[in-house]
């Protein structure tokens, strides 16, 4: 049990039920099968809340994982009810191959906000997932299947995986070669959306590059591809694409900042010459050459010249292991995020217990005033009256100020309420028979 | 040029009596370094990874320093009654304050953040050699006094914080572009802005600094002209001034015509500052100048 996991057993945990699984239990297949689209899930929920043994849940469904988080009437009942509303219509044996996990109290509300911190993911630190528990609980919301607690829970879940990602560099670096061509770019160019792209080959790299570049803002994009009907339909998926043919691609070179290559063929596309002759027509501005191709279809001597700068599978390859290291290094500090977080949510889950206390001791002090300012009216004049009607309501504010905020905002342990109550005579049958 | 070491007038008797000045000026001269030296760990901390503690006091650390530094200045000008720049202690702590200047400018308007802690490791030299080696006499220049004389002691300040800034920014253009030309992705790579712009910032600084060193060497050769005659040429620091001047101007030329570029743009950015601050220590410590104080 490591020291999060010590300290939370420790906290009063609101009775919290997980039951899902996920890429490590299970394979695509059955995740695939077991994934709830968006229009799916309001129904899914109604039939869960159908159940008496539970009260409030939500359902997170992605193609990674399928969760349910529960709060249940009857514990035992409760997984057995997710399993069968849930889980069974779609795989009725899941349970039986121990695919499922479940998760109690503290444990399931950590593993939440691990997954909205990219902790579980697949990719660690994608950056999706946040994306998908808010939507999961705004489902839920929508459907009435969550309550106060489910809502608070999962709202500070979200609170924890944006903090994580703001304040720590567990989602920065690129992970993937779409997304490691932009992070390179944006290295050594200002602005993206000013940047010459060509593209050499038409293929699902090229279209991976392509997209990730688009959605940061590229705007000039240039392909070049072996036979143009694959270039055309490249141009009808991506607006505003200009098509050339390939042997014009060394004189383009030129007119072009970014060259991403990942087309098939024996010889290099682009020869040394070609871009030597190119950059000595540019005006002192870098070249970002991307070779994805395998055989290489940039030549490694390009990588000599001034200015220019050569990168193939092998190098991106390191990128991505350099930022995935990166990402590692930043759990620890993840972790500090989320135990703050599910401190706060503890606070306030706490505060409702403490809640109806505070009631009852300011309910006590209020009848005790009444009864003293009662019994000494009559020795005052009744122009003082008013006068000691505020003296004592501010008294008793005052004396019960700090009190009254320790118990709502501290964690106190129900021992320690228990305490409060003796000491106040706060016994709901005595404020009963002050009345 | 004449400097002499005379007792102050009545006057200024009571300024050197007012013991709050001497005071907080011995104070400033220990807590400036460390002050900076503070900055360096808090940038540093920020650069390596986005510590909340750095985010927070970074920026209201580097103000109250900025604020002290030219509290520091002033009271100098005060106790010595003329521009702090009579010594070469006292012109590094002017060259340290624009640099760091420059650089909160840089970060208000860029937004950016990561170069902060090499330019603060550049001002924090500065400033350590500026109140280590500060003296407890300074000279009276009496040149202040001509206004050509205070024209060509500014620029000649603002032009080697500019160059200050260039080389501090060529360093950290030379480190990106080895990481990103060589593949091997370490420290300052994803760290620092990009190419592009550590390039304009450096270039934008070497023209800056190239501007006022021309209107500084202009201005001190008539103003040398006219209190030494031509003696003056014979002035090694002149000479070696002249030559940086040369240099940069070279440097600009080739630029310009698209010769060179970022690469050796940077690498004659720092070894320009190394010309500069060896020449500063060389003919202000080692040998005799008429430029020295």
């Amino acid at each position: 049990m490591t020291r999060r996991e010590t300290d939370a057993a420790h906290r009063q945990t609101p009775p919290l039920i997980l039951v899902g699984t996920d890429f490590h239990r299970a394979g695509l297949e059955l995740r695939g099968r077991l994934a709830y689209g968006h229009d799916e899930v309001p129904e899914a929920l109604v039939h869960l809340l159908a159940r008496e043994e539970v009260a409030e849940a939500c359902l997170l469904s992605t193609c990674n994982r399928t969760e349910v988080y529960a709060l249940p009437r009857d514990e035992e009942g409760a997984y057995q009810a997710v399993v069968e509303a849930i889980f069974h219509p779609r795989v009725p044996d899941i349970d039986r191959r121990g695919r499922l996990y479940v998760h109690w109290h503290e444990a399931a509300a950590l593993h939440l906000f691990a997954v909205s911190s990219g902790l579980e993911s697949m990719v660690l630190g994608e950056p999706e997932i946040l994306g998908q528990v808010k939507q999961a609980a705004a489902i839920a919301d929508d459907v009435g299947a969550s309550g106060t607690v489910l809502r608070r829970l999962l709202a500070s879940a979200v609170t924890a995986g944006r903090r994580a990602r703001q304040e720590t560099d567990v989602a920065t670096g690129a992970v993937s070669f779409g997304y490691c061509v932009v992070e390179l770019a944006r290295n050594i160019f200002s602005h993206l959306e000013d940047c010459r792209i060509l593209l050499i080959g038409a293929g699902e790299m090229a279209e991976q590059v392509a997209r990730n570049l688009r959605e940061r803002g590229a705007r000039a994009l240039s392909v070049a591809n072996r036979g143009s009907e694959r270039a055309e339909a490249f141009r009808l998926r991506f607006d505003d694409v200009t098509v050339l043919p390939l042997d014009a691609v060394p004189a383009a070179i030129a007119e072009t900042d970014l060259v991403v290559s990942s087309i098939g063929g024996e010889e290099p596309v682009l020869e040394v010459a070609d871009v030597r002759r190119a950059m000595a027509r540019r005006t002192g501005r870098p070249l970002l050459a991307v070779d994805l191709g395998v055989p290489r279809n940039i030549d490694p001597k390009v990588r000599s010249l001034e200015n220019v700068f050569l990168h193939d599978i092998d190098s991106m390859e390191a990128l991505i292991a350099r930022n995935l290291e990166r990402r590692r290094e930043e759990v620890p500090r993840v972790e500090k995020i989320i135990e703050q977080e599910l401190g706060r949510f503890h606070g306030w889950h706490q505060s409702l217990g403490a809640e109806p206390l505070v009631a009852d001791l300011q309910r006590r002090a209020e009848i005790i005033r009444k009864g003293e300012v009662e019994a000494a009216l009559e020795r005052f004049p009744p122009e003082t009256h008013r006068h000691l009607e505020q003296l004592t309501r501010s008294l008793v504010r005052k004396l019960l100020h700090h009190p009254s905020t320790r118990l709502r905002r501290e964690q106190q342990p129900v021992a320690h309420l228990e305490l409060v109550r003796e000491l106040f005579q706060l016994d709901p049958r005595d404020d009963e028979d002050q009345r | 040029m004449k400097a002499t070491s005379h007792p102050p007038p009545a006057g200024r008797q009571l300024l050197l009596e007012f013991r709050p000045v001497q005071l907080f000026l011995s104070a400033a001269a220990v807590l400036l370094p460390l002050a900076y030296l503070l900055l360096v760990l808090l940038y540093g901390a920020l650069f390596l990874s986005r510590h909340p503690t750095a985010e927070r006091w970074a920026q209201p650390v580097l103000l109250a320093t900025l604020g002290l530094h030219g509290a520091y200045l002033v009271a100098l000008g005060f106790r010595w009654h003329q521009f702090p720049a009579a010594t070469v202690p006292q012109a590094l702590s002017v060259v340290a304050l624009a640099v760091a200047l420059v650089y909160a400018l840089v970060e208000r308007i860029g937004r950016e953040r990561s170069t902060g802690v090499w330019l603060m490791a550049l001002v924090f030299l500065f400033q350590l050699l500026a109140s280590t080696l500060q003296r407890p006499d300074v000279p009276s220049l009496h040149h202040f006094r001509s206004a050509l004389f205070a024209t060509h002691v500014g620029l000649a300040l603002m032009g080697y914080s500019a160059f200050v800034v260039a080389g501090g920014y060529g360093f950290l253009f030379l480190r990106l572009y080895r990481e990103l030309k060589l593949g091997r992705f370490r420290l300052f790579y994803g760290r620092l802005p990009a190419l592009e712009v550590l390039d304009g910032l450096m270039s934008g600084a070497l023209w800056v600094g190239f501007l006022a060193l021309t209107g500084a060497t202009a201005a001190g050769l008539t103003f040398a002209y006219q209190t030494h005659g031509l003696r003056f040429l014979a002035d090694a620091n002149v000479v070696f001034t002249l030559a940086t001047w040369l240099i940069y101007g070279v440097t600009l030329t080739l630029r310009r015509s698209g010769r060179w570029q970022g690469r050796q743009t940077a690498v004659a950015c720092l070894a320009g500052l190394a010309a500069i601050v060896v020449s500063l220590i060389t003919f202000n410590f080692i040998f005799q100048s008429f430029h020295g104080a």
